[in-house]
């Protein structure tokens, strides 16, 4: 049976049981010693009650002699000898009481010789007091009686005295027999103790030891083989400290295996190459990532230079790089072109660290091909990104928060005719007409240009004054978008030189006006011709020819409403209409776009019912009669004979609405928000039957919404068409504009503009 | 009611006359050019004069301006008839003397009736003291 004890439960039993056996071995030997000392205390009291017993027979001897001695002599010497015997005789009694003890048979022997010892005395005691008494006779006969009866007494007594001291002298007898038994058993008993103390610890400790040692010699042997990395014994049964140790030392080993499992995974997995090349530069330990980075496998590289790999051109370099590793004896990293299996070739990165305890160099070498390739893409797009900065046309410079000049491109250099050294770090406004007034050195100037800056041109086009070197001004778009640096936000620039836009655009309205003028002048006189003619005034025509004068007259006013509708749309979209704000009441608006459109309806039997509020606006009157005409127009073209066009104006929360209400065809859905773009019609076929330019609604809604107002159309095919639109009213309109016509999303005219006549009516009244 | 048109386009000079004396009655003067024109003007005393604005030599303004300096022809009313567009900036025909603007191409039928509304809505000034003395 294994006992599963603790080592140091065992040691406890290894010290415990040899100490048990010597107690119970010194407890025998205790107890032997006290058995022979008990016999030798017997030997003694023996010898006492012998010695104690005689006394007593020769005490009462005595008695008698001195007694006889004193009835021959009456001398007092035998009186006081026998006086002082019968004193004795009691005491030595008592010691021989004491001497005997509890023996229950010496006891009776000792009662025995008390009683005889009194009789004797007593009878002594007659005897003395006959002699005393001088009666001779008496003390004659009862001397000789006495005598005798002493002489039986003394032998009773003697009898009694041997029967005590008989066992006595068998005890004193049997004494050294029973010493030297003892003595005897002493030796054994010493012997055997020894003997079996020395066996029991010698089985304890060879018991003991040899499983320590077996188990501390199988924990020896699971280091070698954890360090040799075999597999390790079994583990040790028990739950001893050995054990538990060799449990530990399991542990130990699996977590060891496990890291390592883990380690090698790490090495056999990592994308980058990890080896190991020694002092002599060959590769003893490769990762197979070699596969995919050279495609070499792991065994082709083991043996060889790492030199190998490397092209021929950086051997120099590399060479000078290994040195510099092993002379630093730390991390150092260096890169190198090294050849793949194919031949093609891989920029790799090595980080190496040189251990001079293993003599070996260990590199961790990551393929940065890619990383190489993103880079100088990266640089040629930076340089492409560069070039076309340096070599466009528009101006970029970069500003502080603030307004310095950062940065300036070469065509801001050519805008403005500064070199960039001159003008980076200077102040923003330097470039600015702004600049003759205000200065670049004051805080409070420079703040307030930005300012004015950011409202007008962040994240839109903004039109300024710029300043060249040289002192001329120019005209500028600008535009600046904020970006975020690492050094902060910064704003960028976009400024283009409009001075050549501004001339073809001043070309432009100059040849649109003279080709307009041009046209204009014969078609004044085209038009006169055919309508003296068409009306007879100079003489009645032949129906035909009449028909075909009417149709050259119907199709002149056409080419002349079209060059009007060019014109204005020109002027919207140049963002120059002409605009002549005042307080109109609506009711007299109204009541001149019947006026002018009267006669159209009539012409086509179609009756205007207009609906009057007395609502005024802020607008230019001129321009609300030109729509108004211009819905009510088409609202006739399109309403069947005999039907009416509404026209109400009325006034709703924020706005004055005008609605110009027809019974005619409607719109189709999808029209509806075509219809106010440029030429747009529902049918194409609809400009030639009914004589529009597809310009009206275009130009009627860059008016409304230069009024701040929308414009719209609500329509149900087949049952007619509402088209309305919506301006606000006095008071909101003077409190928006503030002196300026609502521009809604137009940039501002020129207040030059504001003195040009409206296109239509055809008449501009002063005073 | 005589009427003076000035225009150096024959054409036109020649449709306009037609528009105001065969559609509207008037008693129609023609002038060739500005010079021509303010001799007429002096000659004939005209009820009102129609202006072209761009003609050679002597444009619509300067024309109007001698108008003006001539005692005789001081104060005739003055009405442009000119092709918009290009001389946009009317209101300094105003401060000339000019009563009204008139565009073309014009609506022949109607021509006569707008010179006759401008004049009613117009009366020209009572002759300065100037010329009383």
């Amino acid at each position: 049976m294994r006992l599963n004890l603790k080592l140091s439960h065992k040691g406890l039993i290894l010290v415990a049981v040899p100490l048990i056996f010597e107690v119970i071995f010194l407890a025998t030997l205790t107890y032997l010693l006290r058995q022979a000392e008990i016999e030798v205390q017997r030997q003694v009291r023996s010898k006492a009650i012998i010695s104690q017993a005689n006394t007593l027979s020769k005490l009462f001897y005595d008695a008698g002699v001195a007694m006889g001695g004193y009835s021959i002599t009456k001398s007092p010497l035998f009186s006081d000898r026998y006086d002082k015997i019968v004193r004795q005789i009691p005491q030595d009694l008592d010691e021989l009481k004491n001497l005997v003890g509890d023996n229950s048979r010496q006891q009776q022997i000792l009662q025995n010789l008390q009683v005889i010892t009194v009789t004797g005395l007593k009878i002594l005691g007659e005897a003395k007091s006959a002699i005393d008494d001088n009666r001779v006779d008496v003390a004659q006969f009862r001397a000789r009686h006495m005598y005798k009866e002493i002489r039986s007494l003394a032998d009773r007594l003697q009898d009694e005295l041997r029967g005590l001291t008989e066992d006595e002298r068998k005890i004193e007898s049997e004494g050294p027999e029973a010493q030297n038994r003892n003595r005897a058993m002493v030796k054994i008993y010493l012997v055997i103790g020894v003997l079996l103390n020395f066996l029991i610890a010698v089985a304890l400790a060879l018991y003991f030891s040899r499983g320590i040692s077996r188990r501390l010699n199988v924990l020896t042997d699971n280091s070698i083989r954890l360090a040799r990395a075999e597999p390790l014994n079994p583990a040790l049964s028990g739950t001893d400290e050995i054990a538990h140790l060799d449990g530990v030392f399991h542990s130990m080993a699996e977590a060891l295996n496990e890291a390592s499992r883990k380690e090698r995974a790490v090495i056999e997995n990592s994308a980058d190459v990890i080896c190991s090349i020694d002092v002599d530069g060959k590769f003893v330990a490769v990762s197979p990532a070699c596969n995919t980075t050279w495609g070499y496998r792991p065994d082709e590289l083991m043996g060889r230079r790492f030199i190998e790999l490397v092209i021929p051109e950086d051997h120099q370099e590399t060479i000078r790089a290994v040195r510099a590793v092993r002379a630093e004896k730390g991390n150092t990293e260096f890169e190198n072109r090294t050849r793949r299996k194919d031949g093609s070739i891989v920029t790799v990165l090595w980080s190496t660290y040189w251990s001079e305890a293993e003599r070996s160099m260990f590199c961790v070498a990551h393929d940065i091909s890619m990383r190489k390739a993103v880079e100088e893409a990266t640089k040629a797009s930076e340089k492409r990104i560069r070039t076309i900065i340096e070599n466009m046309l528009v101006g970029l410079i970069i500003i502080t928060k603030e307004g310095f000049i950062e940065s300036i491109n070469p065509a801001s250099e050519r805008m403005f005719g500064f070199d960039a050294e001159e003008i980076v770090g200077r102040h923003l406004l330097c470039l600015f007409n702004d600049s003759k007034l205000f200065s670049e050195r004051s805080q409070s100037d420079t703040h307030n240009f930005m300012e004015n800056l950011f409202s007008r041109a962040l994240n839109r086009i903004g039109e300024l004054d710029a300043l060249k070197k040289s002192g001329e001004d120019f005209p500028i778009e600008i535009s600046l978008s904020e970006f975020e640096t690492a050094d902060g936000y910064r704003y960028l620039a976009n400024i283009l030189d409009v001075s050549e836009r501004r001339e073809v655009e001043r070309l432009k309205k100059e040849f649109v006006s003279t080709v307009s003028h041009e046209l204009r002048t014969p078609l004044t006189s085209i038009r006169g011709s055919l309508t003296l003619l068409s009306v007879g005034a100079l003489g009645m025509l032949p129906e035909q020819a009449k028909k075909v004068v009417t149709i050259a007259e119907r199709n002149t006013i056409r080419l002349i409403t079209l060059i009007n509708d060019i014109l204005d749309i020109e002027k919207l979209e140049s963002g120059k209409l002409d605009m002549v704000f005042d307080t109109i009441q609506m009711n007299n608006v109204l009541d001149r776009s019947a006026e002018a459109v009267r006669a159209f309806a009539e012409q086509n039997g179609i009756k205007l019912e207009m609906v009057h509020t007395n609502a005024s606006v802020y607008a230019d009157g001129d321009r609300l009669v030109q729509v108004i005409v211009n819905l009510v127009s088409n609202a006739v073209k399109f309403s069947p004979k005999g039907e009416t066009v509404t026209v109400a104006v009325s006034e709703i929360p924020g706005f004055v609405e005008v609605k110009v209400v027809d019974r005619g065809r409607g719109i189709p859905p999808k029209y509806k928000n075509l219809l106010f773009q440029r030429f747009q019609q529902v049918e194409a076929s609809d400009a030639r039957k009914k004589g529009g330019t597809g310009l009206g609604l275009a130009i009627c809604k860059g008016i409304i919404e230069a009024h701040g107002g929308t414009i719209g159309v609500e329509s149900e095919e087949g049952k007619g068409s509402c088209f309305w639109f919506k301006i606000p009213p006095l008071a909101t309109a003077k409190t928006q504009q503030a002196g300026q016509p609502p521009a809604a999303a137009q940039p501002v005219p020129l207040p030059v503009a504001a003195a040009n006549p409206p296109l239509k009516p055809e008449e501009k009244m002063f005073g | 009611m005589k009427i003076l048109v000035i225009d150096d386009e024959e054409d036109t000079r020649s449709i306009a006359s037609m528009c105001l004396g065969l559609l509207g009655g008037a008693e129609v003067i023609e002038a060739a050019s500005g010079k021509e024109g303010i001799q007429k003007a002096a000659d004939e005393q005209p009820d009102v004069i129609i202006l072209d604005l761009l003609m050679p030599e002597m444009d619509g303004t300067q024309t109007l301006t001698n108008l003006r300096k001539n005692p005789a022809t001081e104060r005739i009313p003055v009405i442009f008839l000119t092709v918009k567009g290009k001389f946009e900036e009317f209101d300094n025909l105003k401060e000339l003397g000019a009563l009204a603007v008139l565009t073309k191409p014009f609506d022949p039928t109607l021509l006569t009736e707008q010179i006759t509304d401008i004049l009613k809505a117009n009366p020209m000034p009572e002759p300065r003291a100037k010329s009383s003395e």
